[in-house]
């Protein structure tokens, strides 16, 4: 009743109500018509190449009011053709056109073009008109003719010579209506494909492309979308007015200020977390110096201010940077460095943030590029199952090479690289997955047809297994080429189901289907994503799998425009078992599980060491992972202490326990004290090696759980750690490496998060004493990343607690799962949205489930990066 | 054109020289190669040969009767080597609901409906000629047919492929475009004949063709993908491509043969039939690439890498909007211009619009220079066969020693009368080694299938087309 009522007020409001936001999904161009000077109108879709229009007589023209008064003849139209909008509304056989207009007279007919993409009076893909006191709208269509007849009007009397909102829309399936200031006033079928728009027609305005059909008076905006804006869309942008919201004027002061905020968030802060932290954090803080903290840094210290903002001249940072005595033992900052920093510093020396996390700026360098992903070898193979029912994992895994971990994970996009190998084994696969497909059942699910013609059926067919398998509709030019094959198999005397068979061959190994392709032009902002793109992220980030039919149709019919639809589409997703198989390999390339085959333990020193074992081990943590997140619906940072386990009895009687039961099977540990949680594991603790190494174990804590950062160690720094004797333990050799004036600089931060597993050797198994009878121990502290003071921990299990309860290790799960989904690193200019989905996630407890949620519905789903077309 | 044009005897002159922009033929000509023709020579023995030449949309008959000094005058130098018929009906393979385009072009040379969109309604006169006097096969190495083609529409196959075995069933693959001729001729891959495993390796050629055309166009001009994901395809491509190489390259060529043909730059596959909108094309495209097939096709024959075949100028229907100055004996004819001429855009403003708009008591100007073009082309290829180099045996040229068969599919553009279209449907053959009369023009004013079988049966062939029970008529005016 609410939301009716709401959808009521919005229907009957006026345009007063500026505040809303305008739709933007599925937008292809936008213009204010009031905007600028001159003869040009700028493109502000920020889509794609911008397609300006250009004003034909500006004296005819002027602008006025936010709009732009036509007092005689002119024609506004863009010098090439409309591409962009012709290439998507041929794609998504979908279009809106909207415009805010005051008509001079109701009595200007022909019908007076406002917005068309035409060539000629009697040809035409569009055309809003007015015939006189109506409003009249023609579509080419394979069933209307070139002309765009017959055509869809308003009913009488609906022109006003007032400010109006016309809304023209048509979706997939050829429903057409035709709205007024929010209110539909007119609905038709406009039957048939859009494929047939002419490539070629420019974009007019105000004026046939040929000068003899004027429409005058004044147009404030019009925008074109790629779909059918729902009937919420259209009075969404009604509410939102005839001009977008002028930006709040900003003072001199202001400017200047948001100048040096991003100089600090774009260069500062990614200089002092790379070069100055490591000794100059809270923890380590040497000479006295805290460069993390905005309070600390700017505050006194022993030798002097380290930042005296406006006055690099007596801030001690730059007089140590420019002599280039700091970093210590590290390469000096570069030129361009220091000027930074100077212009900084001289400029006032501006924070944008309390407190500098360096992990934030791990990885700036790659923050302008936009990576299209290839279908990992996992991701190949479950596509294929879905799309076509054919299961190729065995195959698939054998020859496509594997896909190569990078920042932490195997399906990071910019290491995803193509090899030939990949080629012939793209072609072969094919090769193998048409010879297993049922092709003319595969084929019935789109058309009953048989009909080998591509002036019968075939085109229709290419497109619609081209739409299925491609996960999106195809353009003419995909339509063309896919169905050439039809016409070379026909021509060597082949048939219908041969056709087909070649046809699926070559979409199997097309770019579309072995990359998740999306538009990437812009104008370097965040752009929302189409109905297609987003059902693709959607299903791969939570199923790695393509959309199925459920989610298809959502798209085909815009559904996705709506948050709501999505968060119900996601919970839906989230009962398929494909969400638990894609969860699990989260958890399996977050711990890089797959390194377990191929570990060689030394044979001596670990007899009971097998690939039986090993494989146990992989299954303990995925079946620990299932219960964890899936049966018990935990948070998910309870990973890390769950006092259960999964085990074989092999794993059972390595781990010490008494084996119950054959296979693996589930085992209580709350009477075991000393396991529970993946830190306990045997796949995690293996990371050590033989020695049960403490920095290797100490740095996976620190990276994977704290998410902090270390650099590597010095040039020339002897890093084989010295062997275990009578009277020396690991611990030992790590808590001497800690007290080292160089190596604790660093090595403090980590190794002591180790200490709590001394007792876990190599391969994950437990002992109080070691090889030669040292007792040993598992007391210690951790130093939280962005904190000064460690925390004591007297046991593994205290270790266990605090990490399963500490908000870092909270985030990092939240940042590692988002890295996961989006198949990148992340970057400064992500944090706050992972902040947000992180704070989302926590309030629905933190789990995988609400955690993935959130990730789905946030803008890093929800919009996709663009880069600027020059 | 700047190409010089390929053949027999610049192969067996030259050492491989290769002029800029164009294909030239070098090394001199194998043994193996020239074998036929050197035996031969011994026996004064001149092998079988028949081949279907086709072009698509016609000639209407009012304009045939204007015999050489119309649009025919191309094929006048030939004359004495050619015998049009006129008045040859088709009307037998009309079907109902079919478009007269295809009806008429399936008919053309085998005079039978075609049967479903796939299929003709029976052999083609090459074929039977090739079974009757090659029973057991053709000799090793030599391709059994060679079907090959400058076409652009597609859709149903009897528009542009016109030979055709007993079943109706296309008697081999056609090649549209001249490296797929050359190495289906001149390659070693295939040249032991049509097995199935060497078509599939072709059908899947033509996928992978598919294929690196979507990487193309995700690395080109038009690509949706920013810079780091345009590296990415066109890294994938350069792998493909590398791919493409090991996997496809031809085997090796036959000792001898010319070097391989440039890569064709003309659209073809389902780029060149955009949903029968049409494609734009210049005359010197058009007629470049044609030429080169024509080359390369005649080359096959001179060389007797084949014996059978057909070979097509342009599909039935054809959907082109042609643009250029058409020169004919140093004379300017036309200035093709179809969609400014016809005022229409797509479809609608093809060449194919002419001959629905025939009207015999017009000028009909630009029809007249799209036949005349199209006669211009044929001559070429006929050309080509009564060169010196084409000089068989019994020193008579392959176009006089051989059945080279020309035909159409329509008498008539105009689709309102199908009786009237597929009447007076232009035919033209060459002297079948003697078989029959040339030099002349005869009003036949019979049906294509009685026309054939008296073909057929002054060719030596017990085999007939068409219908058992009907009651045939002897075409007496044709043979000698």
């Amino acid at each position: 009743m609410r939301n009716l009522l709401t959808l009521a007020l919005l229907a009957f409001a006026a345009p007063a109500l500026q505040s809303a936001e305008r739709v933007e999904r599925g937008l292809l161009v936008r213009y204010e018509m009031g905007d600028g000077e001159g003869r040009t109108i700028q493109d502000r879709s920020g889509v794609g190449k911008p397609l300006n229009l250009v004003i034909d007589r500006s004296s005819r023209v002027r602008r006025s009011g936010g709009g732009l008064v036509i007092e005689s003849s002119s024609r506004i139209a863009s010098s090439q053709p409309a591409t962009k909008i012709i290439d998507a509304v041929k794609r998504s056989n979908a279009i809106s056109v909207e415009a805010w207009l005051r008509p001079s007279d109701t009595s200007q007919s022909g019908p007076a073009r406002i917005v068309s993409i035409s060539a000629n009076t009697s040809n035409r893909n569009f055309t809003l008109g007015q015939e006189k006191n109506a409003y009249d709208v023609r579509l080419r269509a394979t069933e209307s003719d070139n002309n765009g007849l017959p055509s869809t009007a308003s009913p009488k009397r609906t022109v006003q010579t007032k400010l109006t909102h016309v809304v023209f829309t048509r979706d997939a399936k050829g429903k057409a209506t035709l709205y007024v200031d929010g209110k539909l006033v007119a609905r038709k079928t406009v039957k048939g494909k859009l494929r047939n728009w002419n490539d070629q027609y420019r974009l007019v305005l105000v004026n046939e492309a040929t000068g003899d059909r004027p429409w005058l008076g004044e147009l404030h905006l019009v925008a074109i979308y790629g779909r059918a804006l729902s009937q919420q869309d259209v009075r969404q942008n009604f509410a939102a007015g005839s001009q977008s919201k002028a930006a709040e004027p900003i003072s001199e002061q202001e400017r200047i200020a948001r100048a040096n905020r991003r100089l600090f968030d774009r260069h500062v802060a990614p200089l002092l977390a790379t070069h100055c932290l490591e000794c100059h954090d809270a923890a380590i803080k040497q000479g006295d110096f805290d460069l993390s903290h905005k309070s600390a840094a700017l505050a006194s210290g022993e030798s002097g201010n380290a930042i005296v903002p406006g006055n690099v001249a007596d801030s001690l940072l730059w007089d140590l940077v420019t002599s280039d005595d700091m970093p210590k033992d590290r390469p000096p900052l570069s030129t361009e460095e220091k000027a930074v920093l100077r212009k900084w510093i001289d400029a006032g020396a501006t924070w944008s943030v309390d407190t500098i996390d360096p992990a934030v700026y791990l990885n700036e360098g790659q923050a302008g590029e936009v990576w299209l992903q290839r279908l990992t070898v996992s991701e190949y193979i479950e596509t294929v199952r879905s799309a076509v029912g054919v299961d190729i994992g065995d195959e698939a895994r054998r020859i496509l090479p594997p896909d190569l971990r990078a920042d932490g994970f195997n399906n990071t996009a910019y290491n995803l690289n193509i090899d030939l190998k990949h080629v012939e084994a793209y072609s072969k696969l094919a090769e193998i997955i048409v010879d297993r497909m049922d092709i003319l059942k595969f084929a019935g699910r789109f058309s009953k047809s048989r009909k080998l013609s591509t002036d019968d059926t075939m085109r229709d067919d290419v497109a619609a297994i081209g739409k299925w398998l491609l996960r999106g509709p195809l353009d003419s030019r995909e339509i063309n080429k896919y169905s050439g094959i039809a016409t070379t198999v026909a021509s060597a005397g082949g048939d219908f189901e041969e056709a087909i068979r070649y046809i699926v061959e070559a979409m199997l190994q097309s770019p579309r289907f072995v990359y998740r392709v999306e538009y990437q032009h812009g104008d370097g902002q965040p752009r929302p994503v189409d109905d297609y793109e987003l059902a693709s992220r959607m299903s791969y980030i939570l199923w790695g799998a393509p959309p199925d039919e459920t989610l298809m149709k959502a798209a085909d019919e815009g559904e996705l425009g709506d948050s709501k639809a999505v968060r119900a589409q996601v919970k839906r997703m989230l009962h398929d078992p494909r969400t638990i198989r894609r969860s699990q390999e989260f958890v399996s390339q977050w711990l890089n599980l797959g390194r377990l085959s191929n570990l060689r333990p030394n044979g001596k020193r670990f007899p009971n060491w097998n690939a039986q074992l090993a494989l146990d081990m992989q299954r303990e943590t995925l079946a620990y992972f299932k219960e964890v997140v899936w049966a018990q619906n935990r948070p998910l940072a309870d990973l890390l202490n769950a006092q259960v386990t999964y085990a074989s009895p092999a794993l059972a009687k390595h781990y010490g326990l008494e084996p119950i039961g054959k296979g693996i099977q589930r085992y209580d540990l709350t009477e075991v004290p000393s396991r529970g949680g993946i830190l306990t594991q045997a796949s995690v603790l293996t990371i050590g090696g033989d020695e049960a190494s403490m920095v290797s174990r100490g740095l996976f804590v620190l990276n994977d759980l704290l998410r902090g950062t270390i650099n590597a160690p010095p040039p020339c720094v002897n890093t084989v750690p010295p062997p275990t004797k009578t009277g020396l333990t690991q611990r030992g050799i790590a808590e001497s490496r800690v007290a080292d004036q160089k190596c604790g600089v660093c090595h403090i931060r980590f190794e002591p998060l180790a200490y709590g597993l001394e007792k876990f050797d190599g391969i994950g198994a437990y002992h109080e004493q070691d090889e030669h009878g040292n007792k040993l121990r598992d007391d210690g502290e951790v130093l939280f990343p962005g904190t000064a003071e460690p925390v004591a921990y007297q046991t593994s299990a205290e270790l266990m607690d605090l990490l399963a309860a500490s908000q870092r290790v909270q985030q990092s799960l939240t940042w590692k799962l988002t890295q996961f989904a989006l198949g990148r690193p992340l970057v400064a200019a992500d944090a706050p949205v992972v902040d947000q989905i992180h704070q989302a996630a926590q309030k629905h407890g933190g789990t995988y489930v609400s955690l993935i949620t959130e990730i789905v519905m946030s803008d890093l789903v929800q919009r996709a990066r663009t880069e600027a077309v020059p | 054109m700047n190409r010089p044009r390929i053949s027999r005897r610049t192969m067996l002159k030259s050492t491989g020289l290769k002029t800029a922009g164009a294909v030239a033929i070098g090394l001199p000509l194998l043994e193996e190669m020239t074998l036929t023709t050197a035996s031969a020579a011994g026996q004064v023995e001149v092998p079988v040969r028949a081949f279907n030449v086709f072009f698509g949309l016609g000639i209407p008959a009012p304009l045939q009767r204007e015999g050489y000094d119309g649009v025919l005058e191309p094929l006048k130098p030939l004359r004495d080597k050619l015998l049009i018929m006129r008045g040859v009906d088709q009307l037998r393979a009309d079907e109902k609901g079919i478009n007269a385009h295809y009806d008429g072009a399936t008919a053309a040379f085998t005079a039978q409906p075609p049967d479903g969109e796939a299929k003709a309604g029976g052999a083609s006169i090459d074929q039977v000629i090739r079974r009757d006097h090659y029973p057991d096969g053709m000799p090793p190495g030599m391709v059994p047919t060679l079907v090959a083609g400058t076409f652009f529409r597609r859709s149903r196959i009897g528009r542009y492929v016109h030979s055709f075995n007993a079943d109706g069933t296309v008697a081999a693959t056609m090649q549209e475009k001249p490296r797929d001729l050359f190495e289906r001729v001149f390659g070693t891959l295939e040249a032991a004949g049509d097995d199935p495993d060497q078509r599939r390796a072709r059908l899947r050629r033509s996928v992978l063709d598919a294929v690196v055309d979507q990487y193309k166009f995700y690395t080109g001009a038009n690509s949706p993908l920013g810079k780091t994901s345009r590296a990415r395809v066109a890294e994938h491509l350069d792998r493909i491509r590398e791919y493409e190489q090991r996997a496809y390259a031809m085997k090796g060529k036959i000792e001898g043969a010319p070097p391989l043909p440039e890569r064709s730059t003309l659209l073809h596959g389902g780029s060149a039939d955009p949903g029968g909108e049409g494609i734009d094309i210049t005359l010197e495209e058009l007629s470049s690439e044609w030429r080169l097939m024509a080359d390369l096709y005649a080359l096959a024959i001179q060389t007797d890498r084949t014996r059978f075949g057909a070979l097509t100028f342009l599909a039935a229907g054809e959907r082109i909007r042609l643009t250029g100055d058409y020169h004919y004996d140093g004379r300017k004819i036309f200035q093709f211009d179809d969609e400014g001429q016809l005022k229409k855009s797509g479809s609608a403003g093809c060449s194919h619009e002419w001959w629905h708009q025939f009207n015999e008591k017009k000028a009909n100007e630009a029809l007249r220079a799209h036949a005349h073009l199209k006669m211009r082309e044929v001559a070429y290829f006929l050309s080509r066969l009564d060169t010196e180099e084409s000089r068989d045996a019994n020193g008579k040229t392959i176009l006089e020693n051989s059945l080279i068969t020309i035909s159409t599919e329509s008498g008539d553009g105009r689709h309102n009368d199908v009786k009237r279209e597929l009447s007076g449907v232009f035919h033209a053959i060459s002297g079948g080694g003697g078989r029959f009369k040339t030099g002349q023009i005869v009003d036949v004013g019979a049906e294509g299938v009685d026309v054939y079988n008296t073909m057929l049966t002054a060719m030596g062939c017990k085999q007939r087309l068409g219908p058992k029970k009907r009651d045939a008529s002897h075409v007496d005016a044709i043979r000698v």
